[in-house]
């Protein structure tokens, strides 16, 4: 493909006859660098993108500093506890202002290379030597040098998006059905969910869109993860590992009901039955949360297992322990991801312990599941590059598929734009392009 | 200070790194006590590791050998697309101390210690340090608890217990 943004035939890229049975689409979305530039420009500089969890900014001065796309940005919680977001960039010579992923600010924040500072809210109180400054008309024009806000930024149950774009559209149009799937994680508790103090960090050497399309993937687990279960498996055999440590492995060899979700806007959901729901770290809550959900949405957080892809950079997990993931593209072949354990505020210790000890085995480049996904992806990434054979086909499920909600849905109450019987099945991709493509072809 | 205690902890180390190098799982298993504590903690910021297993995430927090022994499997299964094929490692340690030997004769002990890695998924070095309690069982010294920071917090490779 060419290197400017005129060359690319877009729409070309995605061979979509669903109809006739055939999806796919050419490697080159994975590879071409004039594409990525257009996808960090319409998507992820021109919507909606996920931030922070608003347990890591629990007091005002707190901050949490992240990327918007290209962009540095902080949310900040301010003095009456609302949130503000702001480029985290000195407006006169473009300095990073705030240094730590996460800090407070005491007071205002003093940019570190000639010390101007800065109001929680934005405007520019200081100027170091500005009588001195020489500026036309004796003063500096403070208000030109405010910081820029985001053009929106608005939470939803803890959850903070923001958009560097003012035509992002109401937040909760955005989040559409995916509302009810966090709905799932953040009702686990009547004090909600918190991300848990430490991370992970790492650079996968492969397109972000395979970090995307790994979250409602189940086809590969019973491969990839086929030595979890064998590991887990073996593990059993020895004394301490019953109770909530015990590891679920039923999802792995597919022996459980299962299915995905084509969610709309780019979103996904897979889910997979619970073989063994009384391992799950939620189960000491099963009595509070039935008379609280009566119905299936109880079951659905008991009894179900869930991998949830809010578009374009939020992954929710809740599966033998609760996942919260992130990634920021840094190349068309290079994606940085960040994980935190999430977990219902106010759980035992003893589920506490099982759920950091599973995220630990499972969700990390130093466990034992997470590092094949990786080192998977990448091998896809490598084999993108080989465009003798250009075509991916997505045609697992197009004989299966069911427009609009299933069964399962229909018990949650979400309508998703199509529903299909099994998680090896790669219809959300089908949704995920399309989106893709509006994003890419819409006229500004 | 006790010199032969120290030239056995020096030793003892030394011998972790070489049977992990040479990938020799068995005989490095045996280093560890049967109820030995593994502990790698994660970064909480840029400055400050997790301090709490039961309420922070770490990198790797293990009770027991047996979740050694978890990690010589699945890497002996040749099942592993991370471990398949295995990096090449090269461990140095040195910087070791012995700090003290309390009542119940159990030593503490640390190193610092830089492991170079090759594999076709790429090259790094990965650096940090340790912290031991050592008991001696059957007159040698052996590991009940190990605390292993890994400094580097943006990986670029998987890192499995080989590569600490």
């Amino acid at each position: 493909m060419g290197t400017n943004e005129s060359s690319l035939n877009i729409a070309a890229l995605i061979d979509d006859r669903a109809g006739e049975g055939i999806f796919r689409v050419r490697k080159d979305i994975y590879t071409d660098p004039a594409l990525y530039a257009l996808e960090i420009k319409r998507i992820f500089e021109g919507g909606w993108v996920f931030l922070c969890h608003e347990s890591q900014i629990r007091s005002p001065g707190d901050y949490f500093s992240t990327h918007v796309g290209r962009q540095p940005v902080f949310v900040l919680r301010q003095e009456d506890g609302s949130l503000r977001a702001f480029l985290n960039v000195c407006p006169h010579r473009g300095s990073i202002l705030l240094p730590f992923r996460q800090g407070r600010v005491k007071g205002s924040i003093n940019c570190r290379f000639h010390g101007w500072a800065f109001g929680p809210d934005g405007r520019c109180e200081g100027i170091t030597f500005e009588r001195a400054g020489g500026y036309p008309g004796g003063r500096a024009d403070k208000r030109h040098f405010d910081l820029t806000p985001l053009a929106h930024l608005e939470t939803y149950r803890g959850f903070v998006f923001g958009s560097l774009s003012p035509a992002a559209g109401p937040l909760e149009e955005h989040l559409g059905s995916t509302r009810a799937f966090i709905d799932l994680f953040v009702d686990q508790s009547p004090d909600g969910i918190e991300v848990l103090r430490g991370s992970s960090t790492y650079v996968c050497h492969h397109n972000w869109k395979m970090q995307v399309e790994n979250v409602p993937d189940g086809y590969h687990v019973p491969t990839v993860h086929r030595i979890f279960g064998t590991t887990m498996a073996q593990r059993q055999l020895r004394p301490g590992y019953d109770g909530l440590l015990q590891t679920e492995t039923g999802r792995i060899s597919g022996s459980v009901k299962n299915g995905c979700y084509d969610l709309g806007r780019g979103h996904m959901l897979l889910w997979a039955d619970r073989a063994s729901p009384e391992a799950a770290p939620l189960y000491p809550s099963t009595a509070q949360i039935e008379k609280a959900f009566p119905g299936e949405k109880a079951h659905w957080m008991l009894r179900r297992g869930r991998n949830l892809m809010v578009f374009p950079n939020l992954v929710l997990n809740d599966l033998a322990s609760t996942h919260l993931r992130t990634h920021r593209p840094l190349g068309p072949d290079r994606t940085e991801v960040t994980v935190w354990c999430i977990a219902p505020v106010g759980e035992s210790r003893e589920a506490r312990y099982a759920r950091l000890r599973k995220f630990e085995d499972f969700f990390l480049l130093t466990g034992m599941a997470t590092s094949d996904d990786l080192v998977s992806l990448n091998i896809v990434h490598e084999g993108a590059l080989a465009d003798a054979r250009p075509w991916i086909d997505f045609q697992r499920g197009i004989a299966t598929l069911v427009p609009g909600a299933d069964e399962a849905a229909r018990e949650l109450g979400v309508n998703p734009a199509s529903s299909n019987s099994s998680w090896t099945h790669e219809t959300p991709y089908h949704g995920l392009y399309r989106h893709w493509l509006r994003r890419l072809t819409a006229t500004e | 200070m006790d010199a032969e205690l120290d030239r056995e902890v020096a030793q003892l180390f030394s011998r972790e790194a070489h049977f992990l190098d040479r990938k020799q799982w068995k005989q490095w298993l045996e280093l560890f006590c049967e109820d030995a504590e593994y502990w790698a903690p994660a970064w909480a910021s840029e400055e400050e590791l997790t301090a709490d297993p039961g309420n922070e995430l770490s990198l790797i927090y293990l009770r027991g050998r047996g979740g050694l022994e978890d990690r010589v499997y699945r890497i002996e299964a040749r099942d592993s697309l991370a471990s398949v094929p295995l990096d090449r490692t090269a461990h140095v340690v040195g910087s070791v101390l012995v700090h003290r030997v309390d009542d119940n004769g159990i030593v503490e002990a640390s190193s610092s210690w830089i492991t170079h890695v090759f594999s076709v998924r790429g090259t790094a070095t990965l650096g940090g340090y340790s912290d031991y309690a050592l008991r001696r069982v059957d007159g040698a010294l052996r590991i009940a608890q190990k605390r292993v920071v890994l400094i580097d917090d943006r990986l670029e490779i998987p890192v499995d217990v080989y590569h600490l």
